[in-house]
């Protein structure tokens, strides 16, 4: 369940400031924001993950209102709630596949359950990289696995920046389809931004900025 | 099971040629400043060690180190002799506990020849592990390693030849191995202890032959003056260094060596050469600091991207730094393992040369004081190195930094 209430965004450096438009989201509601470039986007999906401070109003997800989280608290919030899934998708180049899965689950506080992980590879169609190195995915396995990280912890809130900006039709669909299930299968909030028109269809709700 | 551990050995392992050239670069500092400490450390102990409690070297006029070298240590040439009823009368002073006449001038296969009294081994705690101790003229008791590298035992003969290096003509007289001393790991190993009379028979013997030679029976009761080389004193208290040295000098025609102050003025001089290389090796120290405190700064830079994801991940400013933390302890670990394995390494090839040159046991301590010293030296670069970068870490624009704007 997420909830925002007249929430503003300005970097100190500049007077501009971001109003946005209110969300309510109830239990396994997902959510497309869309917009054109440069309206503010991500910066309203990082607000929603605690990564940038908000000026005012108030976000609250699951009951927790976390502009009133200590930056400590905050942190640990997002890192057992929260999952992210980036634009360009990032993973520890040092770990493996299934290390990058266990830090996740390791800094979440979650217990690591190698069942689990290979479950997730396993639907991913990442089983058998497990044990590589990031530097051997190809950009598709990369996406994959981006979602794998934002899923492996169980979350609330799945939230997406521009998942399938970069992704041809064919792809396009299938890192829709496998958010869309695994958000379901969690019981998870998804909110994905985008400027990708292609994946409207697939959202009852739709915030325009 | 996965921990910040794991995850800093992992890091090592993903760029191992910074790694590899961080820790040479450490463990060669640390291997010289440790090396050199302990050499210097284990000569002065040996050369102090050589001193077996000696106060006192009472010998011939001339340079007091060279006395002191010669006599105690026996690695330097004798200045000369002196007269043995002299010496005693010295050695009956009520100040002094203990005097050791010597008297040496002979070797055999380069071991030193020293005629001595039972004392002298006792200086060194010398005990005969095999026969027993020289009792009459001629019989002789070997050092540990004389009886190892010349295959001598009990009941054994050699002769003697004179001077203290090979070569000198060999005497007629032949000397009977009657016991083998234990390891000392002092002068003792290398010496050939035997009664003072054999070495005053043997010369007035083959002196006697070259007068018969010479005069053709000329004179059949000359007499010749006991003499030794010098005379090893132990004070009964320090009064007696304050008095007797300096009477020694001054009403006799004999020198009064103090070995510690002949040693601690040798110090001083070859003590240049050691800060020397100790000031090179702090350098390449302080230089393996700066690189530690890089490296780890470089570490922060480079993957302040993986630091940022961390974050979202969950993990504490804190994880973050003992990620930091570890990978140093990590480096540094390594790099004094390989530090001490290095200079141990140069200490056992210098033990091994030295061995065959000197044929003494010879015992290295590890400079535990040296070695503390530059662990927690850097173990304080490792510290301050992780208290500045809390500033970095605490200040990562997670937002900025995932969205490529940093």
């Amino acid at each position: 369940m997420i909830q925002t209430l007249d929430i503003t965004f300005g970097y100190d450096s500049k007077d501009e400031v971001f109003k946005f438009p209110n969300i309510n989201l109830k239990a396994k509601e997902h959510l497309l924001i869309v917009g054109k470039s440069g309206i503010g986007k991500t910066t309203l999906l990082h607000l929603l993950a605690g990564l940038l401070p908000i000026k005012t109003g108030s976000i609250c997800i699951n009951s927790t209102r976390i502009e009133d989280l200590s930056q400590k608290k905050l942190d640990a919030f997002r890192g057992e709630h929260i999952g992210l899934v980036f634009q360009r998708n990032h993973a520890l180049k040092s770990l493996t596949v299934a290390k990058n899965l266990q830090a996740r689950l390791f800094f979440s506080r979650k217990p690591i359950n190698y069942k689990r992980i290979n479950e997730v590879l396993t639907t991913l169609d990442l089983l058998d990289y497990k044990d590589k190195s990031i530097q051997t995915l190809s950009t598709g396995q990369l996406q994959r696995l981006g979602i794998a990280m934002a899923i492996i912890h169980n979350p609330k809130l799945i939230l997406a920046d521009e998942p399938t900006s970069s992704l041809d039709d064919e792809n396009c669909e299938n890192v829709m389809n496998l958010l869309l299930k695994e958000a379901q299968r969690h019981q998870a909030n998804l909110v994905v931004i985008t400027h990708d028109k292609r994946i409207v269809s697939k959202f009852s709700k739709v915030l325009m900025l | 099971m996965m921990n910040v551990w794991k995850i800093s050995i992992d890091n090592i392992k993903h760029k191992p040629l910074n790694f590899v050239l961080s820790v040479l670069f450490l463990a060669v500092g640390f291997a010289l400043l440790l090396g050199v400490e302990e050499l210097n450390m284990s000569f002065k102990s040996q050369f102090n060690k050589g001193l077996s409690g000696v106060d006192l070297v009472v010998g011939a006029k001339g340079s007091p180190l060279q006395l002191v070298m010669a006599s105690l240590l026996q690695i330097d040439n004798p200045i000369g002799n002196i007269s043995y009823q002299e010496a005693e009368k010295i050695g009956r002073n009520r100040l002094i506990e203990k005097a050791v006449p010597i008297s040496y001038g002979d070797n055999y296969n380069g071991f030193r020849v020293v005629g001595t009294t039972d004392a002298y081994a006792s200086l060194f705690h010398g005990e005969i592990v095999e026969g027993r101790k020289p009792i009459k003229p001629f019989e002789v008791a070997v050092g540990n390693a004389i009886a190892k590298k010349e295959l001598l035992k009990v009941g054994d003969t050699f002769k003697s030849s004179h001077g203290v290096v090979t070569g000198g003509h060999l005497h007629d007289k032949d000397l009977v191995v009657t016991g083998v001393y234990q390891a000392t790991e002092t002068v003792l190993d290398r010496l050939v202890i035997t009664p003072l009379e054999s070495v005053w028979e043997m010369h007035h013997h083959e002196e006697k032959g070259e007068i018969h030679h010479e005069h053709k029976h000329e004179d059949k009761n000359e007499h010749i003056e006991k003499e030794i080389t010098a005379l090893l004193v132990v004070f009964r208290s320090p009064t007696g260094l304050l008095t007797i040295p300096r009477k020694i000098n001054e009403t006799t025609n004999m020198q009064a060596a103090l070995p510690k102050y002949e040693l601690e003025k040798l110090y001083n001089y070859t003590g240049v050469g050691v800060t020397i290389i100790s000031y090179i090796a702090y350098l390449i120290l302080s230089l393996s600091c700066f690189t530690l405190l890089l490296s780890l700064f470089k570490m922060i830079s480079e993957r302040v991207f993986d630091l940022a994801l961390l974050r979202t991940y969950g993990a504490k400013t804190s994880e973050l730094l003992k990620m930091v933390f570890y990978e140093g302890i990590i480096l540094i670990t390594i790099a004094i393992t390989l530090g001490t394995l290095i200079s141990q390494i140069i200490v056992l090839l210098v033990t091994m040369i030295l061995k065959d040159d000197y044929l003494q046991g010879l015992s290295f301590d590890m400079p535990y004081l040296q070695f503390f010293k530059i662990v927690f030296l850097l173990l304080g670069v490792l510290f301050i190195a992780v208290l500045v970068s809390i500033i970095p870490l605490s200040k990562i624009k997670i937002s900025k930094v995932l969205n490529h704007e940093l």
